[in-house]
Formats: structure tokens, sequence, C-alpha cells
């Protein structure tokens, strides 16, 4: 029963797209000699308004191949709602669905991608930053291409200090002295709500004690090592000693910039598209925004959590050869230096930081490549990451609303991500 | 001055007027019946005295203490309603009890009083029945039952028997008279239906678009009609009008013409009803259709001369209202042969 | 042929979609629940006994969910009843302006939930919300609503409660004008007061409809996910979560669909209960003919 319907669904789902097409040629006019191959490409709201004006340079370079860009909702969650239902269903709409890096293993592991590396070579990445070809790959296959090489940042105030601080210690102590001079009423302002925002953050913090998250060796988590728990109580700690608002734990992305957009903060963790939004935003740090990478303890490496999305190409699309060729255009270097200096996105490609032009035009290079070769973190590369990251999320965003202790959140969080993976891979798997 | 008197009264709703400058009186015990066609302000007059509504302007008298201003609760009405108006979810004993106990009668008069009253209306065997299990007589009796409970000093009946069929009617209204009338209580008594109005009232007040046309005893407002309203609305078979000169009309009752053998309007019957064990014939004649009653037995032929008696002539002016000593009628032209 | 069986016969294209809608995704369900089907079996349904029952009977996450879902819609059901009573009285009584002020009232009802939320979400926001904003202008600290457990859950029913009140009051109202006037008149010539009224006529005449708000109220908030999605996204740490956000999480999120559709089956049980109750309770009371 459930094949037959699902395959009713897929016959509705073709007479639909069908119908569709039918209408397509008279709306838009003027037929065209040559058949043109159209891909289609689904990406959440910002990246298609990033991208969508150098299409014309894309039909120009390649004839008889057509992008054509489907503009997704702004928000992750939803847009992974609408592709997962659409994958679901059988045959997506799609060729080309733009993912976040955590979703690379869970939709592989789910069927639902093409391996590149037959269409695109194998040694396609070897051109990239050693940094941004991580999380690409999984079970050794090539299941996407990086749109970008962005990393967790830490943005900071050139009108409130010389230099940016590189350890927690400085971070805190300077944050105090700030504060009580009454400079800015927060220190240290970072996402902690309960979504995959405060994930990167705390894999940042765990890195910076020198812990991990994930061990890929024995499929397991380490959180409840001694470096995590510090980790925790790092994060703890600011929000108790007031170095971060308690309102943190409602920040995502948008609501942490604004309160550093306003002047409010001294430090602000974030990806490198707040860069533009604060510079275009005219408000009082303008002109006194610096960017350094996020800070770690005394003798630790600094790394920012890899947070790139990129094209993945979908099972069962009928011109893959095509689709592969609009993923590279995507995600060449035209886009990326396009995208440097238009949003502030990191590049992946190791030429565009050498181009001594682009260095002027995008502020932001040396920091993101310095970023990129510190070895940025990856979140545990498995296809359970989703149901990991929902626990540590719970975990650490009950800590820092006070209602347990770093070293019970961790303990917590360790116990939990053990039973997600016992329960996953003892049934059936 | 005792029972109850309305003076002045009217009540506006926005621009309406549904009643204006009524002045009646009701003595104790009396039953007075609000009687005219729907929309009159006969319904609107009850709801005035019951409180249910306020007064817009005059008074309300009640063995002359002024109650325009009273609220309902404290005006000791009883009311029987069209709908009856029992508590669907109640059984007959809760319906009787619920008045008492929330007018904080203690436990076991209540019950004394309500057992008193089911006797009397031969209830008792209902009293777990709900409303929606018994007939209409019976549901009646039960809405009777909660306005005697009432000790009121005012009983209002509105249409309390439209529900009915008409035999039950008849045969109940000498019970509510035996209950309801001759106490204390002034009762006034709403209905459309003159033959309920003439047979429950002791004296009827006509309403007509918000205003008395006439107050007075059945067998005046029958033979002494003030307005032409009151002739026309009262009185079955209808009465028959004739056009006179100077826009005034003449009316006669059907039992008031007569065959005879010369003078007067000729007429050809045109068909024959049964009114009871009477025959009523409608009449083709120069002026009009008329309706005759005739005496049981009588006979008719295919042409005839009608008349009626001069002391039966009610005349009336152009704007409705009743001339005395006018007429007798004359024809006008010459009678001719139809 | 019997009149059982033309009965049967008329009836069948309804049932045929009630099934093709309802029973059979629902069957579905069942069936997958009893099934391992994630990204580990490469999302292929592999029997595994009653291992997702079990799993769940062990599931600290879905008992605390269960019981916040529980508490949920017991107390913001309850509070919408409360007011939808009194705002449906309030609306019965004759004024100027009552066509419009109904208009008025409907209007959180009509907002579409998401945006409701989003609105709630951004007036709570600390520290830029205007709630906050108000703060600290008075120069009071601002307070993190959506933080802190407590209120975040009292911000959850808050919402709910300001977006359907309304429509409990329009049932009920629709409730209290099939209410003939002259019963209320008749009692208020008894001499009963406003309470008596209320508590031995109005109150019993209604309860049929104040069942059906119940029943619907409750189906709903048993159920409810756009509005925890959107407002608290289930946080503080879970504080929120509904069944049916986790029954989503681990479906569309982990791509977990034998345990997601356990917690669906779960909470569908859950859901039967208050209908189940209804129907206990129409056989039970006397029929009542108002």
């Amino acid at each position: 029963m459930a094949p037959r319907l699902s395959r009713l669904l897929r016959r509705l789902f073709t007479l639909l797209a069908a119908g569709l097409l039918l209408l397509l040629p008279a709306a838009r006019g003027a037929p065209t000699a040559a058949p043109v191959i159209p891909v289609r490409v689904l990406l959440p709201a910002p990246f298609y308004d990033a991208t969508v004006g150098a299409l014309s340079d894309f039909r120009r370079s390649h004839p008889g191949l057509d992008i054509e860009l489907v503009r997704g909702p702004l928000d992750t969650d939803t847009i992974a709602d609408l592709a997962v239902g659409s994958l679901l269903l059988g045959e997506a709409p799609y060729d080309v669905l733009m993912v976040d890096i955590t979703w690379t293993p869970l939709f592989a592991a789910a069927g639902w991608l093409e391996p590149l590396e037959p269409l695109v070579g194998e040694g396609v990445l070897e051109a990239m930053e050693p940094g941004a070809r991580a999380g690409n790959a999984f079970d050794g296959h090539l299941w996407r291409l990086p749109f970008s090489g962005d990393t967790g940042l830490l943005y900071w105030r050139t009108d409130l200090m010389a230099r940016p601080p590189r350890t927690t210690e400085e971070l805190v102590s300077i944050s105090r002295d700030l504060q009580r001079q009454g400079k800015v009423r927060w220190g240290y302002l970072w996402q902690g709500r309960q979504y995959e925002g405060l994930s990167c953050v705390m894999l940042e913090a765990i890195h910076a004690f020198g812990g991990r998250w994930w061990n890929p060796a024995l499929g397991r988590t380490e959180l409840e090592r001694p470096a995590a728990i510090k980790a925790a109580a790092l994060l703890d700690g600011l929000v108790r000693d007031g170095i971060s608002p308690a309102a943190v734990a409602g920040f995502a992305e948008n609501e942490a910039l604004q309160v550093f957009a306003a002047g409010e903060a001294a430090f602000l963790r974030n990806w490198p598209y707040a860069w533009k939004v604060i510079e275009q935003g005219g408000g009082p740090v303008v002109g006194h925004v610096g960017v350094a990478p996020v800070v770690v303890a005394p003798g630790q490496e600094a790394g920012g959590t890899l947070g790139t999305w990129g094209f993945a190409l979908l099972r069962g699309s009928p011109h893959p050869r095509e689709a592969a060729a609009a993923i590279r255009w995507l995600t060449g270097p035209e886009m990326q230096r396009r995208l440097a200096v238009e949003q502030g996105y990191a590049p992946t490609w190791t030429a565009l930081y050498e181009d001594p032009q682009l260095q002027k035009a995008a502020p932001l290079l040396k920091a993101q490549r310095a970023a990129l070769a510190a070895g940025p973190l990856l979140r545990p590369l498995t296809p359970l990451y989703a149901q990991l990251s929902d626990v540590l999320q719970r975990q650490i965003n009950g800590m820092i609303t006070g209602q347990t202790a770093p070293a019970a959140a961790m303990a917590g969080a360790q116990q939990r991500s053990e039973a997600v993976v016992r329960a996953m891979t003892g049934a059936g798997g | 001055m005792s029972g109850l008197s309305l003076e002045q009264v009217s009540r506006r709703s926005g621009d309406r007027v549904l009643l204006e400058g009524l002045d009646l009186a009701v003595a104790p015990g009396e039953c007075l019946a609000l009687l005219g066609p729907s929309g009159c302000g006969k319904t609107t007059t009850l709801r005035l005295v019951a409180g249910l509504d306020p007064c817009s302007s005059g008074r309300i008298l009640l063995n002359g203490e002024d109650i325009t201003h009273r609220p309902a609760g404290e005006r000791q009405v009883a009311m029987v309603f069209q709908s009856y108006a029992l508590f669907p979810h109640l059984d007959v004993g809760e319906n009787l009890a619920l008045g008492l106990r929330s007018r904080g009668v203690p436990r076991p008069e209540r019950d004394r009083r309500i057992a008193a009253v089911l006797e009397l209306l031969e209830l008792t065997p209902l009293v777990r029945r709900r409303p929606a299990q018994l007939s209409g007589g019976q549901r009646q009796r039960v809405a009777l039952a909660r306005a005697l409970l009432r000790q009121p000093r005012i009983v209002l009946l509105d249409e309390p028997m439209s529900n009915l069929d008409a035999r039950l009617r008849e045969d109940l209204r000498p019970e509510l008279r035996r209950l309801l009338c001759g106490g204390e209580p002034p009762v006034l008594y709403v209905t459309h239906d003159q033959q309920e109005a003439m047979g429950m009232a002791d004296r009827i007040a006509v309403l007509q678009a918000g205003r008395l046309e006439q107050v007075g005893g059945v067998r005046e407002l029958y033979t002494d009609p003030r307005t032409r309203f009151v002739a026309d609305f009262l009185g079955r078979p209808a009465i028959n009008w004739l056009p006179a000169e100077g826009g005034r009309v003449l009316g006669v009752r059907p039992e008031h013409l007569r065959p005879q053998a010369e003078g007067g309007i000729a007429a050809r019957p045109l068909r024959r009803e049964w009114w009871g064990h009477q025959p009523l014939v409608w009449l083709e004649t120069p002026h009009g259709t008329l309706r005759m009653l005739l005496p049981a037995g009588g006979e008719l032929l295919d042409y005839l001369m009608v008349g009626w008696r001069a002391e039966n002539e009610l005349w009336f002016d152009a704007d409705g209202r009743r001339i005395d000593g006018a007429g007798p009628w004359r024809q006008q032209g010459r009678a001719r042969a139809v | 042929m019997s009149e059982l069986a033309l009965d049967l016969l008329l009836m069948l294209p309804a049932l045929l979609l009630l099934a093709a809608v309802f029973l059979l995704p629902l069957l579905r369900a069942a069936w997958l629940s009893l099934h391992a089907s994630s990204v580990v079996t490469g999302l292929v349904a592999v029997p595994n006994g009653g291992a997702n029952w079990r799993r769940l009977l062990g599931d600290e996450r879905f008992l605390q969910d269960a019981w916040q879902t529980l508490r949920f819609a017991g107390v913001s059901v309850a509070l919408e009843l409360l007011l939808g009573l009194a705002l449906a009285l309030l609306l019965h009584r004759p004024s100027r302006g009552r066509g419009a002020l109904r208009a008025l009232v409907l209007l959180p009802w009509a907002l579409p939930t998401t945006v409701m939320a989003l609105g709630w979400r951004w007036i709570l926001n600390d520290p830029h919300g205007p709630f906050n904003a108000l703060l600290s202008r008075l120069g009071l600290p601002t307070y993190g609503f959506l933080t802190t457990p407590a209120t975040t859950w009292l911000a959850t029913v808050m919402a709910d409660v300001w977006k359907t009140t309304p429509f409990v009051a329009l049932l009920l109202l629709a409730g209290l004008q099939s209410i003939p006037a002259d019963l209320v008149e008749a009692l208020k010539l008894e001499g009963a007061g406003r309470l008596t009224i209320l508590r031995r006529l109005t109150l019993p005449l209604l309860a049929p409809w104040i069942g059906l708000a119940l029943l619907f109220r409750l189906a709903q908030a048993l159920g409810v996910f756009d509005l925890i999605q959107v407002l608290t996204g289930g946080g503080p740490a879970g504080s929120t979560e509904s069944l049916a956000v986790y029954a989503y999480r681990q479906a569309l999120r982990f791509l977990d669909f034998g345990y997601g559709s356990t917690v669906l089956m779960a909470t569908f049980a859950l859901l039967l209960l208050p209908g189940l109750a209804w129907l206990l309770l129409q056989n039970r009371l006397p029929r009542r003919n108002a």
C-alpha cells in the first residue's frame, strides 16, 4: 500500500509539474531556438538575493543551459522542512539543493543526494583553503561543493581597545574593565537560544579548552570530559557574572548583532555576514569594528566553527551533468569574489585570498583566512548530528537559564547523547 | 385609587413609536383584554407593566403606588408567556420551585405550596416530567401553576392559549377565569383573537398602531364602536361597508341585513357558506359585495332585495370616527337590477 | 435492499474520503511505529518489534513533553472558557456598537497563529521588544520573558488564550443566543437576581455549548504545534516543548520516522481523550431539549 501511495503521489506531482511546464512557454512569450536545459536550485532567501543578480553571466558563459533559482524561506528550519518534505515525496522538483554543512551526512544517509566526484573530479577541492575542504565528504563520497568558507568570528570594538583578546581570560577582564568604566553595558554577546547557533558556540568553547564534542573513531560524544565541563562553566560564568546579558539565552545571530550594533557591548560572536550588516546599518559602532579569531584558553589553538552552506545534487535529477556545471559555477571563484565584496562571505578558493585586488575590496579576508588556516571546527559528521545537537542545545540552554549547573548539564548531555546513539544504532542498523 | 392604572404611557425604541400616550385603568379582580392586530402595542403594554421594558414617558400606578421605575423582580407580577417559558432543563417540580427558591421561601413552605398547586391543577402525577415530555395543555397548566405560586399583585397573560387547539382553548377559558380573575390582582390579557377576548374579559381595550382605539365592555364595543377600526376588527363575519356621500361610510353587520319584499338594494346571491347552523350569503350589489347572515332555515331566491333597520346603521366620517345621528342611508341614484 | 444497506451505500463516498485522508495516514503511522525507519536504516522500514514503544516508555523527554502538553492544554483551555464566557456574556448584552465590538473581539482569532506567535515573540523580546523598551525607559532592568522557563510557559498560555478566547466567546455567544429571552424574563419576574439567573438558567442551558467548546479547544491545545514552534521553539531548555513539536522533530529534523510515528501515535491517543470523554458524557446525561 505504501509504495503504491507514494507512486500515486509521485504521478500526481509529475502531472502537476507537466501542467506547469505546459504553461511556461506561453508565459515566457518568445520560443527559443535550441532547447534550454533548466537546472532548478532551491536556496534560502538571503542566498537567492545575493546570487540572483549574477545569473546573466551564467547564461552568457553556458549557452544551452539555464539556472532557475527558487527563492526558499528565510529561516533555516523552514527551508529544511520544505526540502525534506519534497524529498520525502520521491521526486523533488529541484535538481540542486543548497544544504547546510550539518545536513550533508543526514541527507546523504537518507539516500537523497548524488555523489559529486564522478561529475566534478576527485581533486576539485584541492585548490581550496584546507580548512574550507572539510565537511563536504562523508562515507567516502563528495556530496556537496561549499558556497563559502564561513567560520565563527570574534567581532571587537577598535574604539575601546588596541588589540582584540586572544584568550577567554583576556576577554573577561577587558569586558569587566569596560563595563566598570561604563563604556559598554555588556561585555560579550553570543547565541544562547535553544537552536543550532548555540551548538556552534558550544563547539568553539569545547575546543577552546582543548576538548572535542565527538569522537568519530569511537562514534561517541566526549561531553563529560573536563574540557567540555570547563567550556560549559565558561558560558555559564559569562551569564552569571553579567559579562553577557541573561537575554543571550534568547539570542540568535540577529538579536546579538543588533545589540552589538547599537554599541551596547564590547564583543560579539558571529558569522562573516554580520560585518556588512553592521557597516551598512549606520549605527554608532560603524568604523570601529574589528574581526578576530574566537578566543581560546591559554595555550590552545583558535578555531571557529565551520558554518558553511553548499550545493548538493539531488538523486534523480534528469540532467546531473548540467546540474554539476551549475554547482561549479555557483561555487566558482567569480561568484565567490562577488560575494566576498558584496556580502563579506569568506571565499573557499586559495587564489582569491592571494588576490591583492580582492584583499583591498574585502577587508575581512585576512581574518577569514587565518580562521580557516587555524583549522575550523567541524560539528560531528554523523547522520545522528541533528539529535546530538538537539541534546546539547537543551542542556546548555537549560544551564544558562539557571536550571542546572555546568557539570550536571554536561553529564546529562553525555548520558542523553549516548542514549540517542544506542537507540538509533541498536534499532536495526 | 386601587387597581392598576396607566397614565399617558409611551414607549419608543429608536425612531419607532411602539406605544403613544396610553391611558388605561384596570380594577382589582377585573380582567381587561388587550386586543389588536400584531404590532399594535398590546405586548409592549404588557412588558411595560411587567417592568421588562422601561417606559419612555408616563406613569404606571398600582393601588396608588408609582411602580414605573420598580425593577421587574420587585413588582410581584405573574406572567404567563405565549411560549409558557418553562425551564427545559428542569422537571415540573423544579420549574415551580425555582422562583420560590430565588425569593428565599423556606423549604417546607415551598413544598407545601407546590404540592397544593400541583393538586389544584391536577399536575401531581407529572411532577418529575420535563417540559419536553408534556403536551401543550399540560405545559400551559404548569405555566399557570407557576403564575399562581407567585402570589401576584398583577397578573399578565400574553396570548396564553395561542399554542393550543381551538377546542382546548374554549374548554380552558372558564378554568383560566376561575383561577386568575376575580381575586385581588387586576388581570391584563393580551390576545389577537376577539373570540377569546370576548370570552375571557370583563372589558376589552382595542389597540392599533400604538394607540388606544376604544375601551369598554364586550357588548358596548360591538354595538357601539367609536371608530371604524373597532367596528371592523370586532365581529365575525366582518361588517359590511357601504360608501356614502362626503367620504362617510356606513357599516352594517351581516346579521342585520335581511331580505325584504320591497325597497332596499337589489342583490344577487353569489355563494353561500355555513356559519354554524346559519347560512352566510355573499351578495353582489351595485355597492359591492355584501355579506348577509340569515336566521337558521332562511330561504333564498335568485333575485332579491336586501335592507336593514335604521337603528342598526353605524356611521363613520372620513377619518374613521363615529358619527351619531346620521342617516338613514339613502340609495344614490336609482336602484338597478343586477 | 435493506434500509441499512442503503444507508451504508449512501455513506460510502464520505466514508471512503474519511478513510483516505484520515484513516490511511493513521494506519501508516501505527504501522511505522512498529518499525525502525531512520537514516540508520536508509529510511527503509525494518520491523523492530515493540522497540519504539519500549523506548517511548523510558523516554524522559516524552514524559516531560506529555506533562507539559497536558499542563498547557489544561490551563489555557480553562482560562479560555472563563474569559470566553465573560466575553460572551458581555457581548450578549444589548449595547450600542455591539456589532463592531463583536468584529473587533474576533480579530485575534482571525490572525494566523504563526503571525500571532511572531508578534508576541517580538513584543516579549529582551531587550528590544516594546515591553522591555518600556521597562528600560522607566529605568527598570529588562526581563527575559522568553528565557525564563516559568514566564515562557506563561507566555505560551497567554498567547494561546489571547488568540482563541474569541473563538470560545463566539461559540458561547451562539449558545447564549439560542436561549429564549422569555426564559430569562420569566425568571427575572420571579425576583431572581443576575447571579441566580446565570447559575440556575444560563449555565445549565449553555452546558452543551461549553462542552463543545471544551472538546474543540482541548483537542486543539493537546495538539499544539505552530504556536510553540514559532514563539519558543520548545525552549528554554525544552521547558515548553509539546508532544506535537517532539514528534515533528523526530520525523522531520532527525528523519527518524519509526520513533516519530510512535510519538505521534501516543499524541493521537492523548487527543482522543477529550473526544471519548465527550461521548461518555453525552450518553450519561439525560437528553434535554433546549
